[in-house]
């Protein structure tokens, strides 16, 4: 008896949390879409906030897309992003690659080496490029963008590609080798389709990191035809006046590419995030 | 269209570029007079090349400039009057009182955040340790907000706790739990907990999947001999849980700290550093430096500073995790 009820209680208390954790992450969500679908006058209406809009209105949405040219900055957002999950992705192939199938000199001091670029906070690299990228015109170009995301992701992204390529035995691509296949031909037709879990983790990895990223996009683009959604959008943070509305709307935007991405790869990304992590 | 067209032109010449010097040189090979072992000692860098000449140019070499800038006279609004000063800009930064005020925030921030993502990380991964309906659809769900951007989830947090059309005011109001509202974001104090808040909720997920990993690699047959035994819950979740997810914990910990303690986004967006630098970490402050005043020379030196506590972190951080023995993250 003593021990039902205590089973009992035990799936209670679990119950609890797993909708108190479902309800952490919908809540504030839900409270961003149902803003941006609220008209102006009921967003300021301090007397009576309303949980669910009394009046349904695209107007945010309209003046979003038509007033600051959403459209643009989701290109530029994408362009970057595309090409950073891009590059990083075959160059941490590469990288991956070479970390876990060689002993070389200097292997260690590159580990750490890549270890320690993840612990240096991006703002003091951002500070000295700046400088540099001045000098060579890269600022306010997409392309000095595109570079400062790969060197922020490549680190993090070989790290994980070399953990995937570990998990694969050699005498995999040993026996293609031994049948006469040279070492290309056996990455790309062996190895790769093993690899792809991988692959999708990192390339993921690289996009997101991209297309989230704001401070260097604040400092390094300043005309708005350049800009990217973060940095489009905190331009509409003015001192006194906040556009709410459009600004949940853009936000909501935002997120759906990634929501996205991420509910379709959750698989891969969740082992990608680990199996850097975690020892077997 | 024109600019979008050489730009990808670009990138696919970048990467064109990597792929053909790469396979060249195993094409290479066959034909090759070198011997096998010479070719083998090769690869390795030949395959890394193209990832460390742009982590080297791009970061190790600014890293060093930004170090010498520190010691500088350098204002980006005054390009051709850049001296050297000693330690003027040093000097500077300890004049200004509310250092200390930013060390302080720092320290609160970080430990508060890493605190409150463990704990709510670790209830989240033994809630989701055994199986229910609907399973890959929650997670799906509750690991969401580590795909999410800092700046979507700073605004989210700045509009909720808005002074004056709030939600969480109106809320609290209506719970009777405060009687008038409450400027969240204008009040000493409570400005950084807000930000505290945010990135608790950002972080909850990555530490969730950490630890339910872990957990996963414990093998089934220990549980089974603690239930054979007749071990309570309580004992088995200190006595076999806790032990096996210990490392994990300790990296995660650990690494979290670090990107935390580097990640203002958040303040940025929320707070903006106030009021009167009460919600200001040492990034972010070294960010307003830098990019208010255009004192490069200023926010460099603070660089350095930061620089040589990471050198001791990172150092305890290897000696703690025994990385280089281990090799892996």
């Amino acid at each position: 008896m003593n021990h039902k009820v205590k089973k009992s209680l035990f799936g209670l208390g679990r119950t609890f949390l797993l909708v108190f954790f479902l309800l952490l992450v919908i809540l504030p969500i839900y409270w961003m879409c149902i803003t941006s679908f609220k008209p102006h006058k009921e967003i300021i209406n301090a007397q009576e906030i309303t949980y669910f809009p009394k009046e349904f209105s695209m107007g945010n949405y309209v003046e979003l897309f038509k007033l600051y040219d959403y459209r643009r900055m989701l290109f530029n957002s994408f362009i970057v992003s595309a090409g950073t999950g891009l590059c990083v992705t075959l160059l941490s192939i590469f990288g991956g690659y070479g970390l876990a199938r060689y002993k070389f000199k200097g292997k260690d001091t590159m580990l750490l080496f890549f270890l320690v670029t993840q612990m240096i906070p991006g703002i003091l690299v951002i500070i000295p490029l700046y400088v540099i990228f001045s000098r060579i015109g890269l600022v306010n170009t997409r392309l000095g963008l595109f570079i400062y995301y790969m060197i922020t992701n490549l680190p993090y992204c070989v790290i994980t590609m070399r953990s995937f390529f570990e998990r694969i035995p050699y005498t995999l691509e040993e026996a293609a080798y031994v049948d006469g296949c040279s070492k290309m031909t056996g990455l790309v037709r062996i190895v790769l389709p093993v690899m792809f879990p991988g692959i999708v983790a990192v390339f993921v990895f690289a996009f997101i990191g991209a297309w989230n990223e704001l401070i260097a996009g604040t400092i390094f683009i300043n005309t708005a035809d350049l800009w990217t959604v973060p940095v489009g959008l905190k331009s509409l943070i003015g001192k006194y006046d906040v556009k709410w509305g459009v600004l949940m709307a853009g936000g909501f935007c935002a997120l759906l590419p990634t929501a996205i991405m991420f509910a379709f790869m959750q698989k891969y990304v969740v082992e990608g995030l680990t199996a850097g992590a975690v020892k077997e | 269209m024109g600019i979008l067209a050489l730009y990808l032109i670009g990138i696919a010449a970048l990467c064109g570029a990597g792929v053909f010097y790469i396979s060249r040189h195993f094409r290479r090979q066959n034909s090759s007079v070198m011997s096998h072992i010479q070719r083998r000692k090769r690869e390795p860098y030949l395959f890394l090349f193209p990832t460390l000449l742009l982590l080297v140019l791009m970061f190790a070499y600014p890293l060093i400039n930004s170090s010498i800038m520190a010691f500088q006279y350098y204002k980006l609004t005054a390009p051709d009057k850049v001296y050297f000063n000693g330690l003027d800009n040093f000097r500077k930064l300890f004049a200004d009182s509310d250092v200390w005020l930013i060390i302080r925030n720092s320290l609160l921030y970080v430990v508060a955040s890493v605190a409150g993502q463990f704990v709510l990380g670790l209830t989240l991964a033994l809630t989701l340790k055994k199986p229910f309906p609907l399973k890959g659809l929650y997670h799906a769900i509750v690991f969401l907000p580590w795909a999410f951007s800092a700046f979507v989830i700073g605004l989210i947090q700045r509009w909720s706790f808005n002074g004056e059309y709030g939600v969480i005011n109106n809320l609290l109001m209506k719970l009777n739990m405060i009687s008038e509202k409450v400027a969240w974001l204008g009040t000493p104090g409570l400005s950084l907990f807000v930000v505290i808040i945010a990135m608790i909720w950002m972080g909850v997920p990555f530490f969730a999947i950490m630890i339910l990993a872990a957990m996963q690699s414990i093998p089934a047959d220990v549980y089974e001999a603690s239930y054979i035994d007749g071990c309570g819950p309580l004992r088995r979740f200190f006595r076999i849980t806790f032990p096996y997810i210990q490392p994990t914990i300790i990296v995660t910990v650990l690494l979290r700290t670090i990107w935390i303690f580097n990640s203002f986004d958040l303040i940025v967006v929320i707070t903006n550093g106030g009021p009167a630098n009460y919600s200001q970490t040492l990034p972010s402050y070294m960010y307003t430096k830098a990019f208010s005043g255009y004192d490069f020379g200023l926010a460099s030196s603070l660089g350095v500073m930061l620089m040589a506590v990471l050198v001791v972190y990172v150092t305890l951080f290897l000696r703690v995790t025994q990385y280089n023995k281990a090799g892996d993250f």
